[in-house]
C-alpha cells in the first residue's frame, strides 16, 4: 500500500531532479551559444535556471542546479577553460557568483516553503470547511425533519383532542336525552294505560262511569305532568331572557372579522367587510350574537373548502332596514344549499359535517328568536349561499 | 275442586301507572293487588291461588330482575310480565332467559297487556295444577319402602319380574308381591298409568 502511493511521487522526483539538469543545460548551452557576441552572460543564465529549478523542483533539485552550475562555469568559463580548476586570479569573481547562487537557491526554496505551506492550510481549511457545511446542512434537515413530524404529532393531538371532545359532548347529550326521554315516557305510559282503562270501563256490558272517569282523570293528570316536565326542561335549557346592552353591530362585525382572519387565510378566503354608514345600535347580548355570527362566518369558510373554479369570497354585510330593523347578511360563493339541506339546515343535529355536531345553526336561530328577530338561509343566484337575520333597532325597541 | 279466583299482582313504583294498570286489569274482572315496590311485595301475605305479576324492570330498591330471581331462588313460581321503559336487548334477554313470560314496553298498550295477562293466569294455573298433581303422587310414592321403590324404577324401566328378580337376588314370587304392593301403593291402575306418573313427578322435580 504504502509503494503504491511511493512510486508517483518517486517518478514526480525524478522529474523534477531532471528538470533541474535540464534548465542548467540549456543555460550552459545558450551561455556558450552568446559567448562570443556578448563577453560572458553565463551568470545571468544559470541564476535564472537555479531560480526555476528551486521553484518548480523544490530544495534538492535547487542545489543540484547550484552545484552543476558551478561546476559548468568552473569547466567552460573560468580560465583554464576545460578543466575544473581555477586560477587564484578569478577566485574573488568566482565566488561571487556561487554565493548568489547559493543565495538564489536558498530564497527561491524559502519563498516555497512558504508558499506550499500557506496552499496546504488553504487546501486544509477548505476541506474543514466543506466537512462543517455537509455536517451543518445534515443537522439542518434533520432539524427540518423533526420539525415536521412535530407538526405532524401536534396536527394528530389537536385533531384527537377535538374528537375526544365532541364524543364527551355526544355521550352527555345522549345520556341527557336518554333521562329526558325516561322522564317523559313515565307520565306518557300512565296516560296510555288509563285511557285504555277507560275505554275498557265504557266497553263493558254494563258500562261503569264511575271507573272511566276516574280513569279519565288520571290520563289527564299523566298529560299534565308530561307537559311539566317537559316546559322544566326548556326553562332548564332557555335559562333567562338574553342579557341586553347597547350593541354596536358594526363593531362587533369588525370583531368577528380579525377573529376568523386567521381560518379564511388558511382556507384562501377573502372577507369582505361592508358595514352599514350609520352604525346601527341593537339591544341584545353581544356576547350571542358574536356567537352567532361567527358560526355564519365559519360555515361560509367551510363551504368554500372544496370551491376551486371560483374566488372564494365571504361577504360580511351590516344595513339598517326602515330604522326599525338591522339586518346583517354573511354571504359565501361555496357549495351552495340543495333544496333538501335547505329545508332541515335548522333542525338539531342535522349536519353536512363528518365532524360537527349540527347545534350551530339550531342555536343561533333560537338566540337571534330571543333578541326579536329572524334568521333564515337563501342560496344565491350564482352558487353560494346567504344567511340573514334581522335584528329589531334599539329604537324600536324602545318605542 | 273448585278454582279459586285468580289474582294479578302489579308492581310499580309509579303510583298513576299503577292505578292505571290496576284500573285497566279490573275492567275485565280480574282481581289486582299493588304494590309500590318490590320489597313491599316480598312482605305482603299471598293467596294461594292462580296469579301472575306485572312488573316493572326500573325501580327504586330491588329491580324487577333482582325480585325475578328472588322468586326463583325462593322457589316460588309465578309467571312474571315485565315493562320496561327502555327495553334495550341484553336486559330482554336476561329477562327471558330467567323465564320471564312477556317483555313489553311502555307505553304498554292495553290490549297487549290484557292478553298477557291472561296467557299468563292460564299458564299459572295449568302450572299449578300439574304440581298439585305431583305432590299427591309423590305423596303416594313416600309411602313405598325401599325394597319397592328399588322394584318400581325397575318395572318403570321396562324389565320383566324375571329379569328384576335376577338383578335384585330375590325370588320372581317375591318381585310379584312387591310389585302388587307398588300398584295398590300408588292407586296405579296400570302399567302405563304407573309409568306416566312416575315420569310427571320426575319432570316436577326437575323444575
Amino acid at each position: 500500500m504504502g509503494r503504491r502511493i511511493d512510486e508517483p511521487s518517486r517518478v514526480r522526483a525524478v522529474a523534477r531532479y531532471a528538470l533541474a539538469i535540464i534548465l542548467v543545460t540549456l543555460a550552459l548551452l545558450i551561455s556558450l551559444a552568446l559567448q562570443h557576441s556578448f563577453g560572458n552572460p553565463f551568470w545571468f543564465f544559470f541564476s535564472v535556471a537555479v531560480i526555476l529549478s528551486t521553484w518548480f523542483g523544490r530544495t534538492g533539485p535547487g542545489w543540484l542546479s547550484v552545484v552543476c552550475s558551478t561546476l559548468a562555469v568552473m569547466y567552460y568559463f573560468t580560465p583554464p577553460v576545460g578543466s575544473f580548476a581555477v586560477t587564484p586570479s578569478d577566485l574573488p569573481y568566482f565566488v561571487t557568483f556561487v554565493s548568489c547562487e547559493v543565495g538564489v537557491a536558498q530564497l527561491i526554496s524559502w519563498r516555497r516553503h512558504t508558499e506550499d505551506a500557506l496552499r496546504q492550510a488553504r487546501n486544509e481549511l477548505e476541506v474543514r470547511v466543506a466537512e462543517r457545511t455537509v455536517e451543518l446542512k445534515k443537522a439542518n434537515q434533520a432539524l427540518l425533519k423533526q420539525m415536521d413530524e412535530q407538526r405532524c404529532t401536534e396536527e394528530t393531538l389537536q385533531a384527537t383532542r377535538a374528537e375526544l371532545a365532541r364524543a364527551a359532548r355526544i355521550t352527555a347529550i345522549g345520556e341527557l336525552t336518554a333521562s329526558i326521554a325516561h322522564e317523559v315516557n313515565q307520565p306518557l305510559a300512565a296516560v296510555v294505560a288509563n285511557a285504555d282503562a277507560c275505554v275498557a270501563w265504557l266497553a263493558r256490558e254494563h258500562p261503569d262511569l264511575a271507573e272511566a272517569r276516574a280513569a279519565a282523570e288520571r290520563a289527564t293528570q299523566g298529560a299534565t305532568r308530561a307537559s311539566d316536565v317537559i316546559a322544566r326542561i326548556r326553562s332548564l335549557i332557555t335559562k333567562a331572557a338574553p342579557e341586553k346592552s347597547r350593541v354596536q353591530i358594526n363593531r362587533v362585525m369588525e370583531q368577528i372579522a380579525a377573529l376568523a382572519e386567521g381560518q379564511a387565510a388558511r382556507n384562501n378566503v377573502a372577507i369582505e367587510l361592508e358595514l352599514s354608514p350609520d352604525s346601527p345600535i341593537v339591544l341584545g347580548d353581544s356576547i350571542q350574537l358574536q356567537q352567532v355570527i361567527l358560526n355564519l362566518v365559519m360555515n361560509g369558510i367551510d363551504a368554500m373548502t372544496s370551491v376551486t373554479d371560483q374566488p372564494r369570497i365571504l361577504t360580511l354585510r351590516s344595513e339598517s332596514q326602515d330604522s326599525r330593523y338591522i339586518r346583517v347578511v354573511v354571504q359565501d360563493s361555496g357549495i351552495g344549499l340543495t333544496e333538501e339541506v335547505k329545508g332541515r339546515l335548522f333542525e338539531p343535529f342535522f349536519t353536512t359535517r363528518s365532524k360537527g355536531m349540527g347545534m350551530g345553526l339550531s342555536i343561533s336561530r333560537s338566540i337571534i328568536e330571543a333578541h326579536g328577530g329572524r334568521l333564515w338561509a337563501e342560496s344565491n343566484g350564482s352558487g353560494g349561499a346567504t344567511f340573514q337575520l334581522t335584528l329589531p333597532s334599539e329604537d324600536k325597541m324602545a318605542a | 275442586m273448585k278454582e279459586q279466583e285468580p289474582i294479578v299482582f302489579v308492581i310499580d313504583d309509579d303510583r298513576m301507572i299503577r292505578d292505571g294498570l290496576q284500573s285497566l286489569i279490573r275492567s275485565v274482572g280480574l282481581q289486582v293487588e299493588t304494590f309500590a315496590s318490590a320489597q313491599d311485595f316480598l312482605e305482603a301475605k299471598r293467596p294461594d291461588t292462580p296469579a301472575c305479576l306485572v312488573l316493572d324492570v326500573r325501580m327504586p330498591g330491588p329491580s324487577g330482575l333482582d325480585l325475578q330471581l328472588k322468586l326463583r331462588d325462593d322457589g316460588i313460581p309465578v309467571p312474571i310480565i315485565f315493562i320496561t321503559g327502555h327495553g334495550d336487548i341484553p336486559m330482554s334477554v336476561r329477562a327471558m332467559k330467567e323465564g320471564a313470560h312477556e317483555f313489553l314496553t311502555k307505553p304498554v298498550r292495553g290490549q297487549d297487556l290484557l292478553d298477557a295477562v291472561q296467557k299468563a293466569l292460564a299458564s299459572d294455573r295449568t302450572l299449578r295444577q300439574q304440581r298439585k298433581e305431583a305432590s299427591e303422587i309423590r305423596g303416594r310414592f313416600d309411602s313405598l319402602t325401599p325394597r319397592e321403590k328399588e322394584v318400581l324404577d325397575l318395572v318403570v324401566a321396562g324389565l320383566l319380574n324375571k329379569q328384576i328378580a335376577d338383578q335384585l337376588g330375590m325370588s320372581e314370587l317375591t318381585v310379584k308381591t312387591h310389585r302388587a304392593h307398588v300398584m295398590e301403593k300408588t292407586q296405579a291402575e296400570s302399567l302405563a298409568h304407573l309409568v306416566r306418573m312416575s315420569e310427571k313427578l320426575k319432570n316436577a322435580s326437575r323444575k
